[in-house]
């Protein structure tokens, strides 16, 4: 090994080792853009304040998250004796003074614990692996996220870090590219091609200098499995870096973070900053005469910018439109020279290949399977566990299995109606579909894919229109508007589906939506080509609710603006006056008669009303008058 | 709703993420010419320093106007039609002063899921604006805000930056006549 890099190593292995037997009572505070949601800062804060005046006691860290985003904050509490470590959820600010007494005195707490991380289960707390949303999981890339520091490089190379790249810098180039290749790793973006080979083509060009992007514009609604890496392990991606650096011979890499993502990239400029102190990049790294810098860069805010061209695009200061293939990245990519563009997840696989070896990468999956490795996934909708990150063998686990084992299963009273595989582009199944594998072909078969790792779960009160609405809403909304079919056909689509969400949906509706999803496949990118996929998909799985909503004027959930109308069911009810007060748009007024009716002309549906006094307000159809209670029935009162 | 908005509107809160601007002084002031010179003396043509020199800008002035954009342009060797082009794309980008009081509305399915788009509806009838205004005076404005991961709480919204939810409509309708002082 690389002698500098072994003194940086052993330096790290030593300072982490003297803390685990300082005497200190450490506890260490989740801090992702999660937990900092739900108070994780002030809880931090908390105890920072207690460790200033317990100095030779207490110790307090931060690390990433663990994927528990409904739990937080989580706080880790390693005993005095550096033997025992349990974790804590939902330590609010309020809680840290009870968990200090506690933990100090070396007890457990074992209402608030959640798992034992390190050491023995006892009756009341159990060991954190045997959790029911923990089992299955196998946690390579999320190693280190809610272990170390992210800001402190240190840690990264105490536990395994940089070795990747120690072996790597004993490898020819077309080796590193062989490891990869045999590992069978493909581009974690949702389209699988194998890495190695993007990373051949890089290092065949024959253009200079060579560019690097790593893509972390993670852009889908409802993913955010590169941010739990980005927040949680910053110099894993940097590894990555390096070493497809050394593979391909590239001089620079650009890291391009979304603007939401402002503490991933926080957290990532003072990874590249810290590296550059320890000369690991920079100039002459190591001292082995080699030049390869990181450039964190900011996003802001497109969602086509996710598209490789896009972002080369964005990069290069023009607008963040995709770019018309040939040719490709490799070829010309930024400013016309080649250049390779992978996802963060894919970037962060490479260190682990190269530490352990190709075969250990993907001993986790079947031989015949072509996903390989482990993958990412999050998990949201109208779920107990809403939030949840977690790492499985990819191509394992049912889109039920992990609903039910991660998700936790849907919310009380919430029945599952189907499911969106990753991203508003990948399109919507029904629950009949959830036996689905978490595999590529099930999907591509369907004319969908499996998408970057962020599954929703929608239930039955959510109507299949109002979803798909929003889904191609939000297409027409990031179109870079350079292909008519994209930016005139997504607007077409926002213009035929609120029709039927409104109850005017006529039979023809239908036709020009089957119209409309052959036209845009004609687009240039990715984007233009997949928008009209959820629509697609919700005419073949959800036909029934479409013509239910068309033909009958029947809406099956109850929750469509053209088919529902508020009325006063109880003139007595003590909540009205509030529920008069709350309308935004003073809808609930005085008839001739002095009783209080909904005017539907102001009304705006929003619920509030209904929110605040469920007894005086109902919810009525509108195509079924029969349904609306007349003012002398309603002046009845009750329920 | 486990933080109460009303925290972050009080006038001695800082703002927390936007800190380029303190509640009770003067609205933003136009940037001179020399100001933004030296802002921005920095960046080079041809390095990918279009983006980063409007994010600088915006931070230091918290709004692009169009003489920064020039004076960008200038920087990098470029026209200033070609800064417009890429500022006028990302919807982070202002091309106006901000408001005092933001409030960014999410856009994400959980939140849509959950009443989203009913709390987006409301909000904007309280507020009297279109997603993407603000009021005459520049004291309220209502964003499009993507999602990011905070799912669990939602549907929310960020008040200048802080996540806010879980909300019911009516919490939300609450909060934005707060905010415009109603």
């Amino acid at each position: 090994m690389n002698a500098t890099l072994q003194q940086l190593i052993a330096d790290a292995e030593r300072r982490w080792d003297d803390r685990r037997h300082d005497g200190k009572v450490h506890v260490t505070v989740v801090m992702d853009t999660s937990s900092i949601a739900r108070g994780a800062r002030e809880t931090l804060e908390a105890f920072q304040r207690a460790a200033e005046v317990a100095p030779d006691n207490l110790a307090v860290h931060i690390t990433g998250s663990w994927g528990f985003c409904w739990l937080e904050p989580c706080v880790l509490v390693r005993s005095a004796a550096g033997t025992r470590t349990v974790m804590y959820h939902d330590i609010t600010e309020d809680r840290v003074a009870d968990l200090l007494t506690r933990v100090l005195q070396n007890r457990d707490w074992p209402e608030m614990a959640l798992g034992v991380v390190e050491g023995n289960a006892t009756e009341e707390i159990p060991l954190l692996e045997d959790l029911p949303f923990m089992q299955g999981q196998v946690r390579r890339l999320m190693a280190r996220t809610g272990i170390i520091d992210p800001e402190n490089i240190d840690d990264y190379l105490a536990l395994g870090g940089y070795q990747g790249l120690a072996r790597a810098l004993e490898m020819p180039d077309e080796a590193i590219i062989k490891e990869m290749l045999d590992s069978g790793v493909g581009g974690r973006g949702g389209a699988n091609f194998p890495v190695g080979r993007k990373w051949d083509f890089l290092r065949t060009a024959t253009a200079e200098p060579k560019y690097l992007v790593c893509n972390a514009d993670e852009g889908d609604p409802g993913a955010w499995v590169n941010r739990t890496l980005l927040e949680g392990d910053p110099h894993l991606i940097i590894e990555g870096l390096l070493i497809a650096a050394r593979a391909t011979g590239a001089r620079e890499a650009y890291v391009y973070i979304r603007y939401e993502y402002p503490l991933a990239i926080a957290r990532m400029e003072k990874a590249v900053e810290q590296a550059k102190e320890r000369g690991l990049l920079g100039e002459n790294i190591l001292g082995m005469g080699w030049d390869f810098d990181v450039i964190v860069f900011k996003g802001a805010g497109s969602y086509v910018c996710g598209d490789e061209t896009g972002l080369i695009n964005s990069i290069d200061g023009y607008r963040g439109m995709p770019r018309i293939k040939p040719p490709f990245p490799a070829q010309a990519g930024l400013w016309n020279k080649p250049t390779n563009v992978n996802n963060v997840e894919s970037y962060a696989n490479a260190p682990l290949i190269l530490r352990e070896g190709a075969a250990w990468w993907c001993n986790v999956n079947p031989g015949d399977q072509p996903e390989k490795g482990t993958k990412m996934f999050c998990l949201s909708g109208q779920i107990k566990n809403a939030g949840i990150v977690f790492e499985i063998p990819f191509g394992s686990g049912t889109m039920r299995s992990v609903l039910e084992r991660y998700g936790g299963g849907m919310l009380p009273g919430c029945e599952v109606k189907g499911f969106q595989p990753g991203g508003p582009l990948s399109g919507v199944l029904p629950a009949s579909d959830l036996d689905l594998p978490l595999q590529l072909a099930p999907y591509r078969e369907r004319g969908m894919f499996l998408g970057g790792g962020g599954i929703v779960y929608f239930d039955t009160r959510t109507s299949i229109v109002d979803l798909v609405l929003w889904m191609t809403g939000f297409c027409e909304d990031e179109s870079c508007g350079r292909c008519t079919t994209c930016h005139g056909g997504t607007q077409r689509g926002v213009e035929t589906l609120p029709r039927i969400a409104l109850g005017g949906g006529r039979e023809s509706d239908i036709e020009k939506l089957e119209d409309l999803v052959k036209t845009l496949v004609w687009s240039n990118c990715q984007h233009g080509q997949l928008s009209p996929t959820a629509i697609k998909l919700m005419l073949r799985g959800f036909r029934d609710e479409i013509d239910s909503l068309i033909r009958d004027k029947v809406d099956p959930t109850r929750s469509l603006p053209g088919f529902i109308a508020y009325r006063v069911r109880s003139q007595s009810d003590p909540a009205l006056p509030e529920a008069v007060e709350i309308c935004p748009t003073h809808a609930i007024v005085m008839d001739g008669h002095d009783q209080w009716m909904v005017d539907d002309r102001l009304c705006i549906l929003c619920g509030a009303c209904k929110e605040v006094a469920p007894g005086a307000i109902a919810v009525v159809d509108r195509f079924q008058p029969a349904t609306i209670p007349t003012a002398a029935a309603a002046a009845g009162g009750g329920a | 709703m486990r933080r109460l908005a009303a925290q972050h509107l009080q006038p001695e809160a800082p703002i927390l993420v936007r800190d380029f601007t303190i509640r009770g002084q003067p609205m933003h002031r136009e940037p001179t010419t020399q100001e933004l010179r030296e802002l921005v003396a920095d960046f080079r043509p041809g390095r990918g320093h279009v983006l980063p020199a409007l994010h600088r800008v915006q931070e230091a002035f918290g709004y692009v106007s169009p003489r920064a954009m020039e004076v960008i342009a200038r920087q990098l060797n470029t026209t200033a039609a070609l800064i417009y082009g890429a500022a006028s794309f990302y919807t982070d980008i202002r091309t106006a002063p901000p408001p005092e009081t933001e409030i960014s509305w999410c856009s994400g399915p959980t939140c849509r899921l959950r009443g989203g788009d009913r709390i987006r509806e409301a909000m904007q009838q309280v507020l009297e604006l279109p997603l993407g205004g603000h009021s005459p005076d520049h004291r309220y404005g209502l964003h499009v805000g993507q999602c990011n991961g905070t799912c669990h709480e939602a549907p929310i919204v960020w008040v200048n930056g802080v996540v806010t939810g879980p909300l019911t409509v009516a919490d939300a309708i609450r909060l934005a006549r707060e905010v415009k002082g109603e």
